[in-house]
């Protein structure tokens, strides 16, 4: 069974400062079958976000369908989660409460949806920081806790749009680290999107490279798991890899 | 004269001590309003008809504290700010936030909200006491008017000033529109609501005196209107004092810190 499907998406935005209609995403199929990583790259405009709020019900659709589980999609739902840029982390409620959110939509008994938050807090290595508030935490925590509350309501797809590009540069590798081994220890369907071509390939068992709207290519990343940066950084398959993206996306 | 002694008494400030140094300096002011005037009343000799000392107003409220009328009075003023308030906020809140998830209601609406805003308060009370007659009904009518508009408003800027990730976060996660109301869009907007009723209380307290000069027989506002009848300017003093005590201590004891503990606490900075 096929996780996510997308078929034909297309979206025209209205430029009220031209004023004519403007194509920012033109015919773009992807299938991610169910436990794969996919990363989505390609250059600043190229509609990678359009797309990402397409998947996720935060926009119309211009053209096209999104199948999610054999399931015909539109609007936000509970079956596609999001980590955010900016984290959007609940301000008034404590780190607890904001993981707890899904499970409570859910009708989830409080005892038992504070142990669910609790079990994916850990997960994220924030079982400490529970009774926080977002704003006193940093902000590679806040990110952290987005990756937890979208998890913990447990998504047939995780949607994820450049999560880390505002944190600090050691943040960062830290936070791929995890985020590759909360997939091994789980396997969630993600799709993530990021400029970051190295990001990009550390972290996907598929690169998709848009170009102006439309799919560019496909690039398969047969890198081992688990991967770390110490390893990765001098391995010869990861740089031939990051070259080949790289290349694509600037000629995108 | 003990604050500075008190403030360079310990070399770290305990709470308890910033507490009551912002309590000297807050009083300050008002003690050295008191001396002024009293050296202004000893001064110019003016006649106690025209200005009164202090101790002729103390002896005012003394009196009128233990015949009983002063609390009587208050409580009659208080019940009225307290039941139009309430009222006011039960209609207001709903409505800011139908008018902040909706821009057809908004844009429909803020025109006449900018053109009732500017009548909150006592220009309704002519028209209040013709339909609704001298009374209970006209006063707690007035006050409705002072707090509902800027309640209302505040509260649209509130849900309209939250950031809309948050709502797609919510959304995302599975929230229907009566639980988006209950977790995202009352919390977001709380701090801007209780910013609204504390600026709505202040109208209500200047509309209730106005209202209750012309149309009751009891009140704060009714209380210096008699006394003004029967000359008696250390009662009308007397009076005033106390409708400006009040609003400070509702306003420093309750509001203020009601709004900085839910801005402060969430690390919200709304401007
Ligand atoms: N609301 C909008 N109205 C009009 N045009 C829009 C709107 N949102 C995006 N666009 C246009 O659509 C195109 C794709 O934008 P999008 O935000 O999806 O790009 P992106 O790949 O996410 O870029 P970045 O890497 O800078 O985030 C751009 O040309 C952008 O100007
Ligand atoms: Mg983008």
């Amino acid at each position: 069974m096929k996780s996510l499907s997308i078929r034909n998406l297309s979206k025209t935005y209205f430029d009220p400062y031209a004023g004519k209609h403007v194509t920012a995403v033109q015919a773009v199929s992807l299938d991610v079958p169910e436990g794969e990583f996919v990363c989505v790259v390609g250059p600043s405009g190229c509609g990678k976000t359009t797309i990402l709020n397409m998947i996720a019900g935060f926009i119309p659709l211009s053209g096209g369908e999104i199948v999610v589980d054999g399931r015909s999609v539109s609007g936000p739902g509970p079956d596609r989660g999001v980590v955010f840029q900016s984290h959007a982390l609940f301000p008034w409620k404590t780190v607890l409460e904001n993981v707890a959110f899904g499970p409570k939509m859910r009708g989830v008994p409080l005892a038992d949806r504070e142990a669910i938050a609790r079990e994916y807090l850990a997960l994220a290595g924030l079982a400490h920081a529970a009774d926080r508030y977002p704003n006193e935490l940093s902000g590679g925590m806040q990110q952290r806790v987005g990756v937890a509350r979208a998890l913990a309501n447990q998504p047939a797809v995780l949607l994820m749009d450049e999560p880390f590009a505002s944190v600090d540069a050691q943040t960062r590798m830290t936070l791929q680290e995890e985020l590759t081994r909360i997939w091994q220890e789980r396997r969630p369907t993600i799709i993530f999107i990021t400029h970051d071509v190295p990001e990009a390939v550390f972290l996907a068992n598929r690169v998709v490279v848009l170009s102006k709207g439309r799919v560019l290519k496909e690039i398969d990343i047969d890198l081992p798991r688990p991967r770390v940066w110490d390893a990765l950084i001098e391995d010869e398959r990861f740089k031939t890899l990051s070259a080949q993206v790289l290349q694509l996306v600037r000629s995108a | 004269m003990t604050a500075p002694a008190v403030t360079g008494a310990s070399p770290r400030p305990s709470a308890a001590l910033k507490r009551l140094t912002g309590a000297v300096t807050f009083l300050l002011p008002l003690v050295v309003l008191v001396i002024v005037w009293e050296a202004a009343v000893r001064i110019t000799q003016v006649h106690p008809g025209v200005f009164p000392g202090v101790g002729a107003v103390m002896k005012a409220g003394a009196e009128s504290i233990r015949d009983g009328s002063l609390w009587m009075h208050v409580g009659a003023s208080m019940g009225r700010v307290m039941l139009g308030t309430v009222l006011a906020i039960l209609v207001g809140v709903p409505l800011g936030v139908l008018m902040g998830v909706s821009p057809a209601v908004s844009t429909f609406l803020t025109p006449l909200f900018r053109f009732f805003s500017v009548l909150a308060g006592i220009a309704w009370i002519p028209i209040a006491t013709l339909w609704f007659g001298y009374g209970f009904g006209a006063i707690i009518f007035v006050i409705f008017n002072a707090v509902f508009f800027v309640v209302a408003y505040n509260t649209l800027l509130g849900v309209s000033g939250i950031p809309i990730t948050l709502r797609n976060a919510a959304a995302s996660l599975g929230a229907g529109p009566w639980t988006m109301l209950r977790e995202v869009l009352l919390p977001g907007a709380l701090p801007n609501i209780v910013t609204g009723i504390r600026t709505g209380l202040g109208f209500a307290w200047r509309g209730l005196i106005a209202a209750e000069m012309i149309a009751t027989n009891v009140g704060l506002g009714y209380m210096l209107f008699l006394a003004r009848d029967f000359y008696r300017t250390e009662l009308i003093v007397f009076g005033m004092v106390v409708i400006g005590i009040l609003w400070l201590l509702i306003d420093r004891l309750i509001l203020a810190p009601l709004e900085r503990r839910t801005i402060e606490r969430w690390g919200l900075v709304r401007s």
